[in-house]
């Protein structure tokens, strides 16, 4: 009894060395990444390097303002994400409840047709879409960021799968009371889909926030580049500052990293949705 | 009618009211032109009702807007790349592929570029090249070594949360999910820092226990290391969120009748856990296989590719072909092969995910 009291306490001390290492592994480059980016240049480059953050932030910021734009650059992020999520929305919930609602004619063949768009690697579409903006005369322009993957076709899977549950006679009552279809969608069916359309909104947000092969082929100058696009463009230059690169990375990764501990809950049921199977 | 009536006597009369009386409300009910106008009303708005799911307009205006976005920015591009591996791209295109001239209406398809046929050119060109085979292998390499570093921490880490005498799990989850709201790009930018020679914090710790210095991302094989270390970090906190998830779901009794029949640790894990969690393990070892071959921007950041090709992806290859030697036509057809080997692997991914 006491063998196995002690096995268990030395099982119990692994587990917990085991998950704090990992916790430290995972909070290291975070970590590296505050000091560099508030470290004067002259000491960043000393060796041994500094282990505690300085004072610098705001210089290395205003000296990377100097050589790209960078709050310009956070805003044309966060507006495309932001349209772009809010456009997705808006088209996935409206389809999705048609296929989960209404009986029409090739229902199913157009339901699979854009299942089978799930399985095809977004960077398939690149090179088409390059040149078909090219044709359109929309290189460079935020419109051709956001169109194309506003008709998201996990969106309208999820929410397919979410409104078939809201109760038919829910949506048969509002009829009796003479609500019209378009009435019944946006008063009946959309309020109950709150938290699904919340983890949506965090998938569809975050896949346009971290797209950045599609951005580098359209966006051409600098006062368009989304934050992928100028962090990369930053690191593609002769002389590589990293101190500035690394205030850049902090504005980019920061407050993301608020938003998760904020929205933690509404994160992980993205994950889990995102992830989701039939 | 009027005849039978005079013959008859007074029951007979009484009799057949009652018939009539009974065929007329028969005829009423199944009848729209005997019932009153009030009831007719109701009765065609309880009809109209009914038919309503099946009315195929409204349906159709609300996936409209989706399915136009649909058709134009997807289903084309899709068919549009296929089609565009068969050829070799000479340019944008100047004229115009089909035009409509109505007078004061005039609709013009423009041609989207100025081509010319090669067939399987493109496809045998590449099954021919080197740097096709280095990215194939590259890609592979990172696969076969990542995928299971990342998912054995990511389930061991499950597991060590799913512990019921741990502590403070919320806080230990959320730390190492942190990675997952990191950008690719931003979050690459600090490895390529991390791992620097001379600055990087790596290898000042590798020097306080007398190792290094490693050439991270000068030497092909440490680059290598160093790509699978980023995406390692990255994603091993997406995933023990879907495994957490799954843990969650095993019935607390399976473990505790394992426990009556005398199982230890290891066979609870060999026998409950693995079995249980199988679905979901699969579904999560074929994600983080995709996500690998997809990889572009850690390559694209930390190593560009280099040193001489060693870290060079699939997809990277294709954007070089495509975007800086413009390649397009070629490019297409790396994609068409890049799309069918993920294609293999997302249909066994949906039929695991199919299957519970």
């Amino acid at each position: 009894m006491r063998e196995q009291r002690r096995k268990d306490a030395v099982w119990r001390f692994l587990t917990y060395a085991f998950v704090i290492t990992m916790v430290v592994v995972m909070m290291v480059p975070l970590y590296w990444m505050l000091v560099a980016a508030t470290l004067p240049q002259e000491q960043f480059l000393q060796f041994p390097p500094r282990l505690l953050p300085g004072t610098a932030f705001l210089d290395n910021f205003a000296a990377l303002q100097e050589r790209l734009d960078f709050v310009r650059t956070i805003r044309n992020s966060v507006l495309i994400a932001v349209v772009y999520t809010l456009l997705s929305l808006v088209l996935c919930s409206m389809a999705g409840f048609a296929f989960a609602k209404y009986e029409f004619k090739f229902k199913e063949p157009i339901f699979y047709a854009i299942l089978a768009t799930l399985v095809l690697p977004i960077q398939l579409l690149v090179i088409p879409l390059f040149l078909l903006m090219a044709q359109l005369d929309w290189t460079n322009t935020f419109r051709a960021i956001i169109l194309p993957w506003a008709a998201n076709p996990i969106g309208i899977f999820l929410m397919r799968q979410n409104m078939k549950s809201i109760p038919d006679a829910l949506l048969e009552s509002a009829r009796m009371d003479g609500a019209t279809e378009f009435q019944i969608f946006y008063r009946i069916a959309l309020p109950t889909m709150r938290s699904s359309l919340a983890a949506l909104a965090i998938i569809l947000f975050l896949f346009q926030w971290d797209l950045f092969l599609y951005p580098l082929v359209i966006l051409e100058t600098a006062d368009m580049y989304t934050i992928p696009v100028g962090l990369a463009q930053l690191t593609g230059f002769q002389r590589i500052y990293y101190d500035q690169i690394m205030v850049a990375a902090t504005l980019a990764i920061v407050p993301m990293v608020v938003l998760f501990l904020v929205l933690q809950k509404q994160f992980v049921s993205g994950i889990l949705a995102g992830s989701l199977k039939e | 009618m009027a005849t039978s009536d005079e013959t008859d006597d007074r029951v007979g009369q009484a009799y057949r009211r009652r018939i009539r009386t009974k065929i007329r409300t028969a005829t009423r009910r199944s009848r729209r032109a005997a019932r009153p106008v009030w009831d007719r009303v109701r009765f065609a708005r309880q009809d109209l009702t009914a038919a309503t799911p099946a009315l195929p307009r409204v349906a159709y205006l609300f996936i409209a807007p989706f399915f136009l976005l649909f058709s134009v920015f997807l289903a084309f591009p899709v068919f549009y790349t296929l089609y565009l591996s068969f050829f070799e791209y000479q340019g944008v295109g100047q004229g115009s592929l089909f035009w409509i001239d109505l007078g004061p209406v005039y609709i013009e398809i423009p041609q989207i570029a100025q081509l010319n046929f090669v067939g399987l050119g493109n496809y045998a060109r590449l099954l021919g090249n080197d740097l096709f085979w280095q990215s194939m292998f590259n890609t592979s390499y990172i696969l076969v070594i990542q995928v299971p570093l990342m998912i054995g921490l990511a389930l061991a880490l499950a597991l060590a949360l799913n512990a019921s005498f741990m502590r403070f799990k919320g806080v230990f989850r959320t730390a190492i999910a942190l990675p997952v709201s990191a950008n690719l790009v931003a979050y690459s930018t600090v490895f390529l820092l991390l791992f620097n020679e001379q600055l990087g914090f790596l290898n000042y710790v590798l020097a306080g226990v007398g190792l290094g210095p490693v050439p991270w991302l000068t030497d092909g094989f440490w680059a290598r290391n160093t790509i699978i270390a980023a995406v390692t970090w990255r994603w091993t906190g997406y995933n023990m969120i879907i495994l957490l998830a799954g843990l969650q779901t095993i019935p607390q009794q399976l473990y505790e009748a394992a426990e009556i029949d005398g199982a230890n640790r290891w066979e609870k894990f060999r026998y409950v856990t693995l079995p249980q969690l199988k679905p979901v393990f699969l579904f999560v070892v074929v994600l983080s296989t995709i996500g690998t071959f997809k990889l572009f921007a850690e390559p694209y950041v930390i190593t560009g590719g280099g040193p001489t090709n060693s870290t060079i992806t699939i997809v990277q290859y294709i954007y070089r072909q495509a975007f800086v030697n413009f390649n397009l036509g070629y490019a297409s057809a790396l994609t068409v092969v890049f799309v069918a080997v993920v294609s293999v692997f997302s249909v066994i991914q949906i039929k695991i995910g199919g299957e519970d």
